[in-house]
Order: structure tokens, then sequence, then C-alpha cells
């Protein structure tokens, strides 16, 4: 216990005040109105977010560069959006100079990673002006996620309004008010098996996290980690983007964010340990230590 | 000037008695690794010139066979790292001129303002070259292009704005500035986004101010050497002839921008012209270096007493251009359509200062007409079956000619005819007359880019591959 929430400056529980991106957001519409603040005040002139793809739920990672774009974005898609995989076209054929990039813990690593050792990924690290992560406790593949809803929720794809995980349940809610709670023991066996590995659940990398766990239902928990992260949160606060309040004062507050953390952290040491005996050098470095 | 196409002809090893021969190896200041045999006078002129590439064989061609069409231009990219995107689009176009696919305007346009972008940040590059060669007008110091001190610095930091400007339009229309991964057969992977066009279009603009200032900038300097009687070499003064690197070859350039191909209405380049020579034919036998200088910068040059064999160490082909070795580059250009008259290492070194800002006019010419909602992929790409196509690209340092066949998608046969192949030969002539410590000067006048003109496919008269047996 300690760092499973990694380094930040502050954190609080907060929720966006824009009503338009409130509506569709799938708790306080954090991402949407931070990249939305960005775009405007030229802080970024595009960022890579996820959208819809071909099929219903299914993502699609897109450049957006107008708050437009950023609104059909809205929304959390269980399953994988290889969005790092645009990052290099953001700073080519559509010419951005400052990019805005969101996705899971593994992508900020992977975004890092570029910045580190830009191999193949020549004049980009420079260009990344904001990474905004998002908890993550494991992900799904299309194909897991659409027999979860249409074979043990019994609902069509769709029809489905939203979906969410909290609370031990991943909820299917449709559009004609059908609601499906399932236990996550049912979902398990469809995580992806490289989540396994995976020892980071707040976006510890990030410039600033966020995701449900911790804050009040509508709100979201907020982790500012780095000073540019700093700097482009207190400006959005300035500008009255997002409302807070101290999360210390919320329920069930950074407990509960640190028990998660500190579950799947301990829950996938044991699987990377039993992983270092299989062969040699198949253990994996820690890299969060 | 005669050719020792004789082996065992005595008259030979007497003419080599008569001269000293000096080596330069390796020379200096350009891309790959070349090195110089120079048969010099008492007075140290240069007799004869053999100007020759010592770098290893690449065997890119030999590669190529059986490939897929898509995979052959990636290849041949890496022949080098200075002008891939020459080899790209020349490769490219080779195959669509094979089999016979016409990419759509705008997915040319991008070509264009990728082709303009590499050769703007080239000449750039090659300006930090050859400062070093220059004086300081009204001193008589040499320009040190990494020093700290002004005027050098402004040039310097121009020159790497210039660069960047050139990279950065590269990577937008090229997906790369080196090695460009959207350029494909049939036309590009993607257009570029609005946002992208304006992008270019304001680097452009910014780079157009910073080309004119560089291109008077160098004109200034290079002629202000030229008015000037010595230049300094290894703490001596070395009388410059006011006819250095002036040679009585002909010209070959294909476009002032951009290039030809087989497919054009009016190409113009004729591979009926063109007949490739073996090394063995051309170049020196074995001669024994009987001269030094180690004054010479940098280290001296070769030690007496080394054997040199330029005939069986050149690695490239001698590429001729009906039955005369050619000129190519930015002069050729400049000669072929704009009626440029200067000759010698001066006139080359201006023609591509010239080259600046046409440049940057035909990147904003492009940008003007290009459609970023446009389609830039051809709709019908065929396989191949097996005609020849050819396709020849103005790269910075002159024509590159890929020459190639496909079939069901597969490479057959694949040539590459690279700028500094065609000017080896050529600049070894316009050696002669000079002090050979200006030698190295006047190859620098051709840009040098030595890596990609290393090949080893040679066909002798009854176009039957010969090489093996050179390598033998």
């Amino acid at each position: 216990m300690g760092m499973e929430l990694g380094k930040y400056k502050t954190c609080v529980s907060a929720r966006s005040t824009d009503k338009e991106i409130v509506a569709k957001a799938q708790d306080g519409g954090i991402v949407t109105q931070l990249f939305a603040f960005a775009l405007e005040q030229g802080i970024i002139d595009g960022a890579i977010v996820t959208g819809l793809g071909d099929r219903p739920w299914k993502p699609r990672p897109f450049i957006a560069t107008t708050r437009e774009e950023l609104l059909t974005s809205r929304g959390t898609k269980y399953n994988v959006s290889p969005n790092v995989a645009w990052i290099k076209e953001a700073t080519r054929s559509f010419g951005l100079d400052k990019v805005g990039i969101v996705g899971t813990p593994c992508q900020m690593q992977a975004v890092r990673k570029v910045q580190l050792y830009p191999i193949g990924m020549r004049d980009v690290p420079d260009k990344i002006a904001l990474a905004v992560g998002i908890f993550c406790m494991e992900n799904f593949l299309y194909k897991s996620i659409q027999q979860l809803v249409e074979d043990h929720a019994g609902q069509k794809m769709q029809s489905v309004k939203k979906m969410t995980i909290g609370k031990g349940k991943f909820s299917v809610y449709t559009e004609r008010g059908n609601v499906v709670a399932l236990p996550l023991k049912i979902t398990e066996k469809y995580e992806q098996a490289g989540c396994h590995v995976c020892l980071d659940y707040v976006a510890n990398l990030s410039d600033v996290s966020t995701g449900s766990v911790g804050s009040p239902d509508g709100w979201s928990t907020v982790f500012v980690r780095t000073k540019k992260g700093d700097h482009i949160w207190s400006k959005a606060i300035a500008a009255g983007c997002f409302e807070t309040k101290p999360i210390e004062e919320v329920k069930p507050g950074l407990e509960l964010v640190t028990k998660l953390a500190h579950e799947k952290i301990h829950k996938n040491e044991i699987y990377l340990n039993k992983r270092a005996s299989y062969g040699v050098g198949k253990g994996l470095r820690n890299p969060y230590i | 000037m005669y050719l020792y196409s004789d082996m065992n002809n005595p008259m030979r090893n007497e003419a080599i008695q008569l001269s000293k021969v000096v080596e330069i190896s390796p020379t200096t200041r350009h891309e790959g690794h070349s090195k110089l045999v120079l048969k010099v006078n008492d007075s140290g002129i240069v007799e004869r010139g053999d100007w020759l590439s010592i770098t290893p064989v690449r065997g890119v061609e030999k590669l190529a066979i059986g490939k897929t069409m898509e995979q052959v231009p990636k290849i041949a990219s890496r022949v080098c790292g200075i002008c891939p995107i020459a080899h790209t689009l020349a490769a490219i176009e080779s195959m669509e001129a094979s089999i016979k696919c016409e990419v759509p305007k705008d997915a040319h346009l991008l070509r264009v303002i990728l082709q303009c972008a590499n050769r703007l940040h080239s000449i750039a590059l090659h300006n930090v070259l050859i400062l070093p060669d220059l004086y300081i007008p009204g001193t008589d110091t040499k320009i040190n292009p990494f020093t700290k001190e002004e005027p050098v610095r402004t040039v310097a930091k121009r020159i790497q704005r210039i660069r960047e400007i050139g990279q950065t339009i590269g990577e937008i229309a090229g997906g790369e500035a080196i090695h460009p991964s959207n350029p494909r057969v049939g036309g590009m992977y993607r257009n570029v986004t609005e946002h992208a066009m304006w992008k270019m279009y304001d680097l452009a603009k910014e780079g157009l101010v910073l080309a004119h200032e560089q291109m008077e900038f160098m004109i200034a300097v290079i002629r202000n050497f030229q008015k000037r009687d010595w230049t300094e070499i290894g703490g001596q003064q070395i009388p410059i002839p006011k006819t250095l690197g002036y040679h009585n070859q002909g010209y070959m350039a294909t476009d002032p921008i951009y290039g030809s191909s087989s497919l054009d209405e009016h190409p113009t380049w004729n591979p009926a012209r063109w007949i490739e020579t073996r090394p063995w034919d051309w170049y020196m036998g074995q001669v024994e270096i009987n001269y030094e200088d180690p004054t010479y910068p940098v280290g001296g040059t070769t030690k007496v007493g080394t054997k040199a064999w330029p005939q069986i160490e050149a690695c490239t082909g001698v590429p001729t251009y009906d039955g005369q070795p050619v000129e190519v580059g930015p002069r050729a250009r400049l000669t072929m359509f704009k009626n440029y008259d200067e000759k010698g290492t001066i006139g080359q070194h201006i023609a591509r200062q010239m080259e600046y800002p046409d440049c940057l006019y035909s990147i904003i010419k492009c940008l003007d007409i290009l459609n970023p909602n446009g389609k830039v992929l051809a709709d019908n790409i065929p396989q191949g079956d097996g005609s020849f196509g050819w396709a020849a690209n103005e790269a910075p340092r002159g024509t590159d000619v890929h020459l190639a066949r496909v079939k069901d998608g597969r490479v057959q046969w694949f040539e590459m005819l690279v700028p500094t192949t065609w000017n080896f030969p050529t600049a070894s002539r316009a050696l002669v007359g000079a002090p050979w410590q200006l030698a190295e000067m006047v190859i620098r006048g051709y840009d040098p880019c030595v890596s990609c003109a290393t090949h080893m496919i040679v066909v002798d008269e009854d176009n039957r591959i010969v090489a093996q047996k050179l390598m033998q």
C-alpha cells in the first residue's frame, strides 16, 4: 500500500459545468471538457479521442479538431480503442503541433515511451501537449463485450444507451429503459489476457487522470499529476469549466480508489510472478516503482 | 585524356611512370565513401583524375527481384538517407510506369510538394558542406559554419530553419521527412487535412523569405571566392584557376522540378540513349602512389608506396548518355530548361542556390490547387504484365532514373540509375586542369551522394550481366 495512486499534485472530485457535455458523459465529462477547453485556448490543436466505429459500441479512434467532433466521442466504450496508433499521423497528414490524447494506463505508458525513445516516431515527442489518462481495471475485446451484452444480458447492442462498471456490477442500460446488471464474476473470463500484467489502475503517467471511482454518481475523481497538467487544469478551473469538491469530502472518496488500485496491482503481481516462472526472461519489470 | 581500355598496352604503364600519382582517400564533406586518384604534373595540376565510389555494394536491385511492387520502392528508399524521397518517388513511378497506372491529380501534387521540400532541405544541407571552402568577403578567413560568432551564426541558424521547414513540409505531405511512408503505388495513402495544408502554406511563406536571403548570401560568398586568386589549403596558397571544374561533357535533365516517366506523352528521357559501361573499361589500371602531402587536411593524403587500382575498386557502373558521360544536377536543369550558361564549379554552386526559391514557389503553387478532400489513390491499380517502365525523378543532385518490369504485382527486374553515378565520370573529367588540392572542391560542386551511386549490376554490349565477373 502507498504507491497505488502514483504521484499527483492534487486530487479532486469534479464535473463539467457544460450541460451539453454532461448530458451524454459517462460521469463528470472531464475528458471532453478538458479537451474542449484546451482546444478553445489553443493549448492543443487536436485530440485523439474515441468515437463510434462501424458497429454499435465499437470504438474508432479519431482526431477531433473541433468541439463538435469532440462531442461525438462522449462516454465510455468498454472495449479496445487503439488511440496511440494515431499519434504519429496526427503530426503528419493532420499537421498538428500540439496533440491531446486520451487513453488507458497502458496507452499512457506507450505515449511516454514514445517520448523517451522515439524510434519510428521522429518529431512526435515534443508535439504531445496533453495526455489524459482514464482509470482502468481491465479492458475487453469487441467480441467479448458483444457476447456480454447480447448473450449474458440479453440485449441488442444497437439498443444499448450506456454501459457502466461500478459497485461490483457490469450494467447495461437500453434506450427503452431496460437495465441489466451482471456480476463482475461473469465478465472476468472475458477480460483481455494482456490486462493481467498491468500494474497501473489510475494512469500514473498521464498529465491528468480521471475516472468515476471515488466520486458520487455524475462526478469524476481527477488526479492532476504533472506540471503541464496542473497548468491546464488550473486554467480550466479559473475559466469556470468545472465545479469541484475536495476529494476528502465526497463518498466513497480516495479510500475506494486506493482499495481497487491495490486489488488490481496485487492480483496482477501474483500473475506476473507466475509468468516469471514460465521460462527464462519472461518476467516483466514493474515500471511504476 | 584517354581511356586505358587495353590492360596489356605497354604505353599505359609508361604513362603511369611519367606522372606523379596522389590519392585523397577518403574524400570529405559529402555523403558516402569515395576517393580521388589523381595523376598530376610537376606543377601539381591534375592531368587525369579518377573519382570513384568505395562504398560497399548494396545490391538493392537484386534484392528487389520477386518482391511485391509495393515493397520495392520502400526498399529502394533505404539505399540512402539523403535523398530517399527521390528514390521512393522514382521507384514508385517506375512501377506505375510498368503497370501503366495513372495517379490522381491531388496525389501528384502531394508528391511534387514532397519533392520540393526534400530539395529545399538538401540544398541547405549542402550549404553547410561547402561553406568551409569559402571565405568571409573582404577577409582571408574561411567560414566555419559551426562557430558561435556572427555573422556566421545567423547564417547557420537560417540554414537550420530552412532545413526544418523543408523536413516539416515533407513530413506532412509524405508521412516522413526521411524514407517517406505516404507515397504508394497508385498514388498516396492519405491526403492531408485542410489544417495541414495551411500549415504547409505558412511554412512555405516563411521559408520563401529565408530562402531568398540565404540564396543571396550564398551567391555573394561564392562570387567573392570566384574573385580570389588563391585559396589556403593545408597552410599553402593554392592558385584558383578561372576554369575550375570546367568540362566539355553534355547535360542531362528531365524537368526543372519534378521528373518524367515512360507514361508521359512526351517523355524527356530515352532509355535507348543510355548505355552502361563497366568501371573496368573506364577507370585507371593499377598505380602506385608516389607523391604525398602530409599537410593536406585532414591527416594528409595517402602514403607513398600504397597501391591503388581504380578499375577494381570502383563500386559503380559508368552510365553514358549518347555514348558520353553527362552532368546531372541543378546546373543541368537550369541549362536545359532556363538557358543558364555558367560553367565550372562556381557555376554549379550558383545554380544550386538559384533553385532555392523555385522549391518554395512550386510548393505554394501546388498548395494553391491542392484539394484536401480530393482522391489520392487510383481506382484501379493493374498488377502488371511485365512491360518495361521507367521513371526519372529530379533529385536534389540530379536525375534519378529507375527502371522496372512488374508482372502480377511482383517485380521481375529493377534498376536504379542514380544522380551521382552519372556524375562520377563527368566530375572525373572536370578535375583536369585544376591544382590537385582543389580536386575535392570540384567534386563537392556536384553535391555528391555516393551511397546510392554504388552499383555493380552492369551490362556489356550484348546486354548480359557481367557484374558477377568483376565481383569474383
